[in-house]
């Protein structure tokens, strides 16, 4: 897309003011999405992005820009415009530039490009006739399949020696989306299974058969599901999906965007007890094949497993090179992310889980005499700064004498993280991973969450049901 | 680029009727943090999108890379679209309105500003927020502006032109009183940099968060609440959502079937008002279709849904001119809302409130909304109203209801409307009563 002398004119360019570190990243995505309503093809697209986004950093200080024009008088322009802010003396002329090693973490078979359009359409269709044929009650079904294949340049400058890496991320994701309607309003599931292998993941590994089929079906049983009741209670969250609760509560605040600026309620806990002895947790950009994987990171430092907190106690953060620099003698762990050239990278979490402990899940609901079971989530957000969280489950039911009961509807989680790390006292031996996007400063990155089966003593509950009783 | 060409390249394809919409912008943004510039970005970018009809069915596609292969690559992806589309309804491609109320809302004036004097205000505007108030632990400020340019043409010789720009100043403030921390933020939106008044712009956002130490939660039960214009204007933004075409024909709207039926109390009219010579002004949609002003709820009463060409079509009536480009289809999108505000003040709007509560915040509403049914439940922070007045502030609470019930339940709004960032113009209002979880 650009080559080596260009790149290191635009290199030395940015540096001329007396930055410190300087990096270019070149992107050219080919996305493709297949979009159906009730069976029938509705849309069909193939955006293509491109351009280059350019960072100086010199001490504390970053400038970003980009532009969608790669021409060298473009190019230069920009360099010129980001190096004006800086008013000093050059410090790094770049000499050579040489080419980073990396480890790969995913392996597509089939590439979904390669799969003809009239098969993946026929796929989606088959999903949707499950889904349709659960209940007449279902009104609307919506199933896509979407593949992004991103080709990254990325030009790293810290010194007279840049770095050069080229990377290629494929990343597809499936979409279900079931409507009923009833006599009591609407009532929507959503599934969303995505990865980084390629097509053989759709058809081999994903029993999809069964999630269209579920689908259809939990859209239908919570069309007669009663109002949450609201107050302080026991909750169980289910495996899987259920870790978006500590990817909002817990794994934002340990973003070194936050903490290194003393934002977040975790800023100073490294050391300290910040969960129940019970818990555990990483974030892991290596795990094969997942939706939340990635070879290197947005600056070029390989991905790894990143310890966040063992028995309880804070161990690490996710460091991008920039938040390090306010942190004394922490590394950048392959954490710093963006959602496309437009955004200026930061750390973001990747795949982030509790860790599996040593309860069957079994145990944990026969244990709970009166409470709620979160089997599933439709999202939520939380403020860094105060750590205050609310969710809102997608799918939920009442816990009776250690049983799984009715389903309620309308089910809120209030809290803040600090209170709901210490709040788990049950954790399963059955871990899973979810699929989701995660919004933030540096745009909608494709993320896991994970968990195993987990118990909160006592958490806010907010529905319009009134008391549990 | 020429434009015409790709008119030409298209008919040669078999691609009998087309459309392109160019557009580029370039933007600035600046912030601070403890007294440092954090971020400084310059950015510019363009892309293309195009659309085409063979044998009437549709097609698109959309590139940021605009080089001697942009045209090829378009027309390709089109026609691979079309051939895969299965909507049995006939597209075809819109030649043009009659009349077209075209304004001039682009400022000049913004973009002869320097980037220094942007970055001085914002130094200043920090300034005046740490010294504000002891108790500031932290600001965030941050200028950001935009200028844009979009075209729109066809194969029918149709050229409509729009240029615009806008910028808008956030403050985030952090507060610490003992171990308690609260956080406020606030932003401006214009196109002069005139109409921003700093002073009361630092006073707002730093008297936001010193209100809310000590706050706690409340019994639950079912109170009087007022919702504050902010948190009014998502609220509304779902009803409306609600209110496109599309969705109503899926049979996945709560207004489905209530067109001039009474909806909600007659206390609320809304109107989309695209023609307002503002930041939001758009006299063309993204089929081409030239915008009107409309009402859409009058006096309680559904007078109309938002229409695209598509849908417009399926319902035996015209666009309403509000087709716009998402995910690869024309879908509808809506701006420049007017909600009619109240003639009473904040004070008189809750005078008669003996025991209520006051919401001026709300998280988790993307998630705790169903679009479909209305129903929704999310976290929110505000204020106790006691005897007629705003007392101790109020967190970790919870507000539930159905949004369509809300409406109905909405005793009228007071005289201070606003325009948030939305599009949304929208004052305070009163609910007869709502319920809130807490203790």
């Amino acid at each position: 897309m650009i080559s080596k002398a260009l790149a290191l004119e635009v290199l030395n360019a940015a540096l001329a003011t007396g930055g410190d570190y300087a990096e270019i990243y070149v992107e050219e995505t080919t996305p493709e999405s297949f979009m159906l309503e009730n069976g029938k093809v509705e849309s069909v697209g193939s955006p293509q992005g491109y351009g280059c986004g350019l960072r100086i950093l010199n001490g504390l200080r970053s400038v970003y820009g980009y532009t969608s024009d790669l021409s060298k008088k473009s190019l230069l322009a920009l360099a010129e415009k980001l190096s004006a802010s800086y008013e000093g003396e050059r410090k790094i002329t770049v000499e050579k530039i040489g080419n980073g090693r990396y480890k790969k973490h995913s392996f597509v078979q089939t590439h979904l490009r390669d799969v003809p359009a009239e098969e993946k359409i026929d796929y989606l269709r088959e999903i949707s006739k499950i889904i349709s044929g659960v209940d007449p009650r279902i009104v609307r079904v919506q199933t896509g399949l979407t593949c992004t294949v991103k080709n990254i340049d990325l030009f790293v400058a810290e010194g007279p020696e840049a770095t050069h890496f080229h990377n290629v991320e494929e990343r597809s994701r499936l979409f279900m989306v079931a409507i009923a309607a009833g006599a009591e309003g609407f009532e929507t599931c959503f599934n969303g299974p995505g990865t980084t292998a390629g097509w053989e993941f759709f058809t081999k590994t994903l029993d999809y058969k069964k999630l269209a089929k579920e689908t259809g079906e939990k859209a239908i049983m919570m069309l007669t599901a009663k109002e949450c009741p609201s107050g302080r209670y026991t909750v169980v969250i289910k495996n899987g999906w259920g870790g978006v609760l500590f990817h909002e509560a817990c794994g934002h605040p340990l973003e070194a965007s936050s903490t290194s600026k003393g934002l977040s309620v975790f800023s100073d806990s490294i050391g300290k007890p910040i969960a129940s002895p019970c818990v555990s947790a990483w974030d892991d950009g290596t795990i094969e094949n997942e939706w939340g994987t990635s070879d290197i990171d947005s600056e070029g430092v390989p991905t790894q497993k990143n310890e966040l907190i063992r028995d309880g106690v804070c161990v690490g953060f996710m460091v991008d090179r920039f938040s390090a620099r306010r942190m004394n003698g922490i590394k950048a762990n392959g954490t710093s992310r963006r959602q496309s050239y437009r955004y200026c990278p930061t750390s973001r979490m990747s795949n982030t889980y509790i860790a599996a402990g040593k309860d069957d899940p079994e145990d944990i609901i026969k244990d709970t005499p009166l409470g709620i079971y979160v089997a599933n989530f439709g999202g939520g957000s939380v403020n860094p700064t105060t750590g205050e969280f609310n969710f809102s489950a997608s799918e939920a039911y009442i816990i009776r004498d250690g049983k799984i009961c009715e389903p309620v509807k309308g089910c809120t989680l209030i809290g803040t993280g600090q209170e709901v790390l210490m709040q788990i006292d049950r954790v399963g031996n059955d871990l899973a991973l979810g699929q989701g996007n995660c919004g933030a400063a540096s745009g909608s990155v494709p993320v896991n969450v994970g968990q195993p089966t987990i118990r909160l003593k006592e958490i806010t509950v907010g529905g319009r049901g009134g008391k549990l009783e | 680029m020429n434009f015409a060409k790709f008119f030409e390249l298209a008919k040669a394809k078999g691609i009998e009727e087309s459309q392109l919409s160019f557009s580029k912008s370039n933007a600035l943004s600046i912030s601070l943090f403890r007294h440092e510039i954090e971020n400084f970005s310059v950015n510019d970018s363009q892309s293309v999108i195009a659309a085409g009809v063979i044998n009437g069915k549709f097609g698109s596609c959309r590139t940021e890379k605009l080089d001697k292969d942009t045209f090829p690559f378009l027309i390709d992806n089109i026609l691979l679209a079309a051939r895969l589309n299965e909507k049995e309804e006939v597209a075809d491609i819109f030649p043009g309105s009659e009349k077209y109320h075209k304004k001039n809302v682009y400022n000049p004036k913004l973009a002869a500003v320097s980037a220094n004097e942007k970055l001085a205000l914002i130094q200043d505007i920090e300034k005046a927020i740490y010294a504000a108030d002891k108790r500031v632990c932290d600001v965030e400020v941050g200028y950001s502006e935009r200028e844009s340019e979009s075209g729109f043409y066809n194969s029918f010789g149709l050229k409509l032109k729009q240029k615009s720009n806008y910028f808008y100043i956030m403050a985030e403030v952090v507060m610490r009183e003992g171990e308690a921390t609260k956080t406020n933020y606030d932003m401006f939106l214009d196109s002069d940099l005139e109409a921003f008044d700093k002073d009361a712009f630092v006073k707002r956002v730093v008297e936001g968060a010193a209100k809310k130490f000590g706050a706690d939660s409340i019994a639950s039960k079912k109170y009087p609440t007022v919702i504050d214009r902010d948190v009014m204007a998502d609220l509304i933004d779902y009803f409306l959502s609600s209110a496109i075409a599309d969705e109503v024909q899926r049979h996945s709207s709560m207004l489905e079937g209530k067109l001039e039926q009474k909806i909600a109390s007659s206390k609320l009219t809304i109107e989309e008002k695209p023609l307002t010579k503002n930041v939001f002004f758009s006299y063309f949609d993204g089929e081409g279709v030239a915008t009107q002003n409309k009402v859409i709820v009058k006096n309680g009463v559904l007078k109309q849904y938002f229409y695209n060409r598509e849908t417009a079509k399926k319902d035996n009536v015209e666009s309403t001119g509000n087709g716009s480009w998402g995910g690869g289809k024309i879908g509808t999108s809506y701006g420049n809302i007017f909600v009619k505000p109240g003639k009473v003040s904040f004070d008189e709007l809750i005078a008669d409130i003996e025991d209520g509560v006051y919401i001026t915040e709300v998280m988790g509403l993307g998630t705790g909304m169903n679009s479909t049914s209305g129903d929704f439940s999310c976290q929110a922070e505000g204020f106790r109203i006691v005897n007629g007045k705003v007392a101790e502030p109020l967190t970790l609470i919870t507000l539930s209801g159905n949004l369509l019930k809300m409406l109905k339940d909405l005793k009228g709004f007071d005289s201070n409307a606003k325009m948030t960032l939305g599009s949304i113009s929208i004052a305070n209002a009163r609910i007869k009563s709502m319920n809130i979880g807490g203790k």
